[in-house]
């Protein structure tokens, strides 16, 4: 009766998986060791999967419990972000760059900023430095809170009580930004060699007390976890990314720091205030979930330092080098530039290049998420489904980041 | 005369039976998403009738009003008999349930055979509608849910074996009996009730065994296909589980209906009294369920087959031997049993944590290195 029906061709990566299915038959692989055939599922998670964290579409091979094949498949948030460049000006794109990768849009924004900045050799005020590294910072804290709660969500209904306390935290730091730049996630603040608005009034003892309270709430979220048995077995010594790993496939951020490589561009490759500042680049040795989880909490610390010293050291002065009319008009020597910046998931980088005109003859992004994502099949294959899930969790993706 | 009075109460405790899974299931769903907000910091449904408590009534009947849909290729028989099924096992479980002194439908002699008997039954029909479904999230979680119920059955029969031991009778009715005068099955066997309850907590699939419809992983399980009133069923089936396991666990381990001034108030041959306290005390294990599931974080599925076979069973095994030494030597065995069963109870609860952490942390410790 089922031939009444007919069932839709499936799809490339589908094939894919099929094909892949096959030739390991072929070679002999397809079967255990006591010559049963396994018995190989093709399921396919996403574009709507409830912990895929956006429209990511996994095409995973199931033997049973166990994941023996991930294909990833992209590009279901593409909305042409780099070509849109071509047709704007160097101004008009600032608000579009927040909507590439935009639960921590502002540092996108930072980097494109950069990249303009240094392509145009514009010099920023000191005090808009200052404020770009408060803003900053406090959307990593907001990005690694989304971060960390959507992962511990995946692992169970306490991580549900988890999301809720950690986006509750996080509207404190959209609720200061939103004072500050009028917007909760599409900020549009930067401007090439400044920022768009001084500080209001207050606003500089508000971030205070809220810098205050948070390393007492990251207290609370790790008491939460930290000590669970269940949660440290889940977590520990699971999706392990080796240095080599790090290396080959270019992974960059808290996933690289978690193995122990102490790549962090404030540091590595100083851009704006961060040499005069104190901070400390976390790394662990484990490169297991619990550490991915582990360095994001103490990043948080750490931008939460970094944000008080900045409001210490503070400078008066204007927000905007030139006349308030020179971001406006930009037109950058022909030259090419790129320019890295720490995102809160890895190395943002902004390659431009310009031919002399009003607008920019090509832009490209380098996503940390993008070359995280590559690593998925190496790493998921051979995991149970809780594990994948708990993983792909761990390792924080954004879909806008790299479908951009 | 006999025999249409026998049917006129088959059909009354009939009707009260359903009427309790489907009163049971509207007030602990309502009961379970307000507590969960309470304890996520949020306001829960709070907008239709005072403090929402008409919310599940309202999601009943939006149910009601949806299509009636089944997938193509699914099977539809099948497929239409795993919902109707599902309810069977929370109905006839309460066969043996005495609410109260003067209302049980049957004091059937093997009381505590037919309750593990009837339980089954929620397997079967959440493996039939999963397999035919005609989805690999459906069939994957309804194969959870087989190999899960299954492997937490024994253990709960490992828990009610002591207490046929203890009362010496399979009669529900004669275990409640035997816990009159504060004798509660629970106070001298705590570590009985400890192993039942969490075997129970796994046959209902809730937090932290809730596997075969853990959300982000399996899209939602044996249920994924299921939409409109045939998922309200299994719905309406897991909440009022809570309520019916709850129910088990009082009538078994704390005295049932049997309370101060149980029997004070008393007519038409019925304890009012005594149907409060148990009320009571089943909300205060349902309240118990509700904490646990948002206090732990999900097993993984040999974590889950392992805490059975490697721990619960043995445990309930050894349990059962030394339940009967003590019943067999001990000359006053209810102190006997209360002494080994609190130290045994302690022991589980105040060792099992630390143990798990020594052998996380050593694992930790022999762990790799990836930085060096």
């Amino acid at each position: 009766m089922f031939d009444e029906f007919e069932t839709p061709e499936p799809d490339e990566a589908v094939k894919l998986a099929l094909r892949r299915i096959d030739e390991a038959t072929a070679r002999g692989e397809g079967s255990d060791a006591d010559g049963l055939a396994f018995n190989e599922v093709v399921v396919n998670m996403g574009p709507q999967h409830p912990s895929t964290h956006g429209v990511l579409r996994l095409v995973v091979t199931l033997d049973g419990e166990l994941v023996k094949d991930v294909i990833p498949v992209i590009g279901y948030l593409h909305r042409c972000k780099e070509k849109l460049a071509e047709r704007r000006t160097y101004f008009q794109y600032i608000p579009i760059v927040d909507r590439t990768e935009y639960v921590a849009s502002i540092n996108c924004e930072w980097g494109y900023v950069l990249a303009v900045e240094k392509l145009a050799g514009i010099r920023p005020t000191r005090r808009a430095e200052f404020i770009r590294v408060i803003t900053g910072e406090l959307m990593r804290i907001a990005s690694h809170l989304v971060a960390v709660g959507t992962f511990t969500a995946d692992l169970s209904p306490l991580g549900t009580a988890m999301v809720f306390y950690m986006f509750r935290d996080r509207e404190l730091i959209l609720d200061l930004m939103e004072e500050l730049t009028g917007a909760r996630m599409m900020f549009n603040y930067y401007r090439f060699g400044g920022v768009r608005y001084d500080l209001p009034d207050g606003w500089v003892e508000k971030c205070r007390d809220l810098m205050k309270r948070m390393p007492k709430l990251i207290d609370e979220y790790e008491s939460l976890v930290d000590d669970n048995a269940i949660f440290l077995q889940r977590t520990q010594g699971k999706g392990v990314i080796t240095q080599q790993d790090v290396v080959d496939y270019g992974i960059t951020g808290p996933n690289a720091r978690a193995s122990g490589v102490a790549h962090d561009l404030r540091r590595t490759r100083p851009y704006s205030v961060y040499p005069e500042l104190d901070f400390e680049v976390c790394t662990l040795d484990h490169g297991d979930i619990f550490d991915r989880y582990k360095v994001r909490m103490h990043e948080m610390r750490e931008s939460v330092k970094i944000v008080e010293q900045c409001l210490d050291m503070l400078p008066k002065g204007p927000v905007q080098s030139g006349s308030l009319r020179a971001p406006y008009v930009i037109t950058p020597p022909p030259g090419s530039c790129y320019v890295g910046q720490e995102n809160p998931r890895g190395e943002y980088g902004t390659y431009i290049e310009s031919d002399g005109s009003r607008y920019p003859y090509r832009l490209k992004y380098r996503d940390p998420c993008f070359c995280n994502l590559q690593l998925f099949p190496k790493l998921l294959s051979g995991n149970k489904i809780a594990d994948a899930v708990a993983i792909s969790g761990s390792i924080d993706l954004v879909l806008g980041g790299i479908d951009r | 005369m006999d025999i249409l009075l026998g049917i006129l109460r088959a059909i009354v405790f009939v009707v009260i039976a359903y009427m309790v899974v489907f009163v049971a299931a509207l007030v602990n769903i309502v009961f379970e998403r307000r507590a969960l907000a309470f304890m996520q910091d949020r306001h829960g449904p709070n907008r239709t009738g005072p403090h929402g408590v008409l919310q599940s009534v309202a999601d009943a009947f939006k149910m009601m009003g949806k299509e009636d849909f089944r997938p193509l290729l699914a099977d539809p028989f099948l497929f239409t008999l795993a919902p109707i099924m599902v309810m069977i096992g929370a109905v006839a479980v309460q066969i043996v349930i005495p609410y109260t002194d003067g209302i049980t439908a049957t004091g059937l002699d093997v009381g505590l055979i037919f309750l593990v008997a009837i339980t089954s039954f929620t397997t079967l029909s959440i493996l039939l509608g999963g397999w035919s479904s005609r989805n690999k999230y459906s069939l994957v979680g309804a194969l959870r849910a087989a190999a899960q119920m299954i492997s937490y059955e024994i253990p709960m029969i490992l828990g009610l074996i002591v207490v046929a031991m203890v009362v010496g009778s399979l009669s529900v009715v004669d275990v409640v009996e035997a816990q009159s005068g504060y004798q509660w099955i629970a106070f001298y066997a705590p570590f009985t009730f400890l192993i039942f309850y969490i075997a129970s907590i796994a046959e209902l699939n809730r937090g932290p065994f809730d596997l075969p419809e853990s959300e982000s992983e399996l899209v939602s399980g044996y249920g994924t296909e299921y939409s409109g009133m045939r998922f309200g069923m299994f719905f309406l089936n897991e909440y009022a589980g809570m309520t019916i396991m709850s129910m088990v666990a009082v009538t078994l381990f704390f005295g049932g209906w049997q309370g101060p001034f149980a029997e004070a108030v008393q007519f038409w041959g019925v304890s009012w009294i005594g149907l409060v306290w148990f009320l009571v005390k089943t909300y205060l294990l349902v309240f118990a369920l509700v904490w646990i599931r948002l206090s732990l974080p999900r097993l993984q599925v040999d974590q889950l087959m392992g805490f059975a076979w490697k721990v619960l069973i043995p445990l309930g095994l050894v349990n059962i031997l030394a339940t009967a030494a003590v019943m067999l030597w001990v000359p006053s065995w209810k102190w006997g049993l209360a002494v080994f069963s609190w130290i045994a109870f302690f022991a589980f609860v105040g060792l099992l944590d630390p143990i798990l952490k020594y052998r996380l942390r050593k694992q930790r410790e022999r762990q790799p290195v990836v930085s060096a």
